[in-house]
């Protein structure tokens, strides 16, 4: 038995107590969804930033903006601490497969003994070691600061194309920079590369890899006879020796020497782009429980109507109560009792909604959305403080209500 | 003012006004003047709307009255704070309902021990206290029973007993008969003087039923707010 006795109204108004709960459930869903999500994908993306084979970035504004990569990569290489800088041009191109018309492909120029050095962990184990590209340094083809040297005409495929196209190791491929054929020239496939099954970025499925110099020649950005620029690239990683690889200190540093050395060249390191990353993901978050307060408000205003209503229901009840002398306190407490149960039903079914449904859409969506869901993370100190804040908020919804039961006239309530 | 028994009780010009000032206002009592000596057994009687509930809400200090005093052993007590009246009522006042408002999701037992709770009787004390006041009105093994399960005779008779669990020296009772047949209404007039005996306590009945009204030794009549009559049994 209850002094107030307030609790025995659950039972009777069922329905009134499902639909709180329910609403309550669907506020709280909301944020569960937004956050674990958005949360998610944050954390994989910071994820792939920290362990990343490179920790500095060279750019420039424009599509292959940077020139002379191959002396701007070499001069990097001279700073202190730095282990490898690898210039990377990305540009799309056409390929003629046996008894294929011309195909799209991602060509990735690099120099393979500068690239792979810059893998992480997870990329490192879908390459072969060492690549097999035939010109380790790019620097018999791109001997002097020309293109005289011969090519080596040597590329890889990835695994994907090599499923699609039954290109494979050993076999000849037709790569051109148009959909004109005889302006193609053959290449080697001397290995293929794994396409890493990260989610929600650019999967390069269907890729290759050469050196940097057979794809700058190929395209035209390489540099023209008796020219200095552009022998271009988009970027140049930076990988810094293990010991201060997570060191933000001693990698600013670095970064200030190689920004030194090419002042009009972006340079910024993973750990900035991680900050901000940070920093964009806490505004995420703060946007989507602004979003979600106004669900929960919505709920909690629900809650007290039910409050309300119950209060107005049982107001003989409430009135008898108080004529026999039992404390307001005691009424209070009853009122305050149901608050809290209602919303503790809500936030835990919201909670088990809201991850349900993420576990849903990561098994019955397809494209990003899945990806993003599979992604979700659900913190249960985040958890725990949603539950927390809809406790605590429930108690202002109970205060609408025992305030109206503490003011009903006594006389009134036992007409 | 003794902390419990019978109180004197006096009112002087006590008026209540519901919605003073406003179009609907309705003078419900009219500068009542009214001494209640401890033991006394009253009746309140009149018409329907002559003030009969209102004055017998303000002696239990249900409401406040608009003017006026109303005094326990000479203290005033009419206008003090909800917090105050309520622990007055809950030691010293015993109410019975003409329809009973027995709380119906507790059991007949949970209903008798709901006042010695809010006084915060020990449980032992609580359960034991409460056995014997069912027994007293004859509805021993029926404590499990809810008032569903209940006539609205032993309803009545479980009301009178949670009235009385706290040993209240002034017993209230409005229209305690009106939802019931003549044989329970003899039978639980003759509990309630049964048990005002027992403690001594005042009892005043509100009732426009004769039968009720002949069980007071003292009769105050009123018409349209005001005491009209006030006479005692030779």
């Amino acid at each position: 038995m209850t002094v107030a006795g307030f609790g025995g109204g659950l039972r009777h108004s069922r329905l009134q107590s499902i639909l709180a709960i329910a609403a309550i459930g669907a506020a709280v869903a909301l944020p569960v969804v937004l956050v674990g999500v958005g949360g998610g994908v944050s954390t994989h993306e910071l994820n792939q930033l920290e362990t990343a084979g490179y920790q500095i970035v060279v750019s420039a504004a424009g599509t292959h903006g940077i020139a002379n990569a191959h002396r701007v990569g070499e001069s990097i290489r001279g700073v202190n601490d730095v282990v490898a800088a690898s210039p990377v041009l990305s540009v799309a191109i056409d390929a003629f497969p046996t008894g294929e018309g011309a195909q799209a492909v991602l060509a990735e120029g690099i120099i393979p003994d500068q690239f792979a050095p810059t893998l992480g962990p997870t990329e490192s184990g879908l390459f072969p070691d060492p690549l097999p590209l035939g010109d380790p340094t790019d620097s018999i083809h791109y001997a002097n600061g020309t293109y005289e040297g011969p090519a080596t005409y040597d590329v890889l495929v990835s695994t994907p194309y090599e499923a699609e196209f039954g290109v494979g190791p050993g076999d000849r491929l037709l790569l051109g920079p148009d959909t004109n054929r005889s302006g193609a020239t053959a290449y080697n496939v001397t290995g293929t590369f794994g396409v890493s099954l990260n989610l929600l970025g650019p999967t390069a499925a269907f890729a290759i890899l050469l050196p940097l110099s057979d794809l700058q020649t190929m395209t035209g950005f390489g540099a023209a006879a008796n020219a200095t620029v552009p022998d271009a690239a988009d970027t140049i990683e930076v990988a810094v020796v293990s010991s201060i690889a997570t060191n933000p200190g001693a990698i600013a540093a670095v970064e200030s020497q190689v920004q030194a050395l090419f002042p009009f060249y972006g340079v910024s390191s993973l750990l900035q782009e991680a900050q901000q990353l940070e920093s964009a993901s806490a505004v995420l978050t703060g946007f989507y429980l602004a979003l979600s307060s106004v669900g929960i408000t919505v709920g909690l205003l629900f809650l007290a109507l039910v409050l309300v209503r119950r209060v107005e229901a049982d107001r003989r009840s409430i009135g008898v109560r108080r004529a026999l002398g039992l404390p307001g306190t005691s009424i209070a407490s009853g009122i305050l009792r149901d608050g809290l149960v209602l919303a503790g039903c809500g936030a835990a079914a919201g909670i088990v909604a809201g991850i349900l449904l993420v576990e849903a859409l990561a098994a019955w969506t397809t494209g990003a959305v899945q990806e993003a869901a599979q992604l979700a993370w659900f913190s249960p100190a985040f958890l725990a403080a949603l539950t927390a804040g809809v406790l605590g908020l429930s108690l202002l919804a109970s205060g609408v209500a025992t305030r109206t039961a503490l003011r009903l006239p006594i006389p009134e309530a036992l007409r | 003012m003794s902390a419990g028994g019978a109180p004197q009780i006096a009112l002087r010009g006590v008026t209540r006004t519901y919605g003073a000032g406003r179009a609907e206002e309705v003078r419900a009592l009219r500068g009542v003047d009214l001494t209640i000596a401890p033991g006394e057994t009253l009746s309140i009687e009149g018409p329907s709307g002559c003030g009969k509930t209102t004055l017998l809400n303000l002696l239990g200090l249900l409401d406040r009255p608009t003017a006026g005093e109303i005094a326990w052993d000479g203290v005033s007590v009419g206008a003090g704070s909800e917090r105050e009246r309520g622990r007055l009522r809950l030691r010293r006042v015993g109410f019975i309902f003409q329809r009973f408002y027995l709380l119906p999701t507790l059991t007949a037992r949970e209903n008798v021990e709901l006042p010695m709770r809010a006084a915060r009787l020990a449980r032992d004390e609580r359960v034991r206290r409460s056995h014997e006041l069912l027994g007293e009105v004859g509805l021993s093994g029926r404590e499990r029973a809810f008032p569903h399960q209940l006539s609205g005779g032993e309803e009545q008779r479980v009301a009178v007993a949670r009235a009385v669990a706290n040993e209240p020296g002034l017993l209230l009772a409005d229209e305690p008969t009106g939802e019931l047949d003549s044989k329970n209404t003899e039978s639980i007039l003759d509990l309630l003087t049964a048990v005002q005996r027992r403690r001594s306590a005042t009892l005043v009945l509100v009732t426009h039923n004769p039968t009720v009204a002949r069980r007071a030794h003292r009769h105050v009549t009123m018409q349209d707010g005001a005491v009209v009559g006030d006479a005692r049994d030779p």
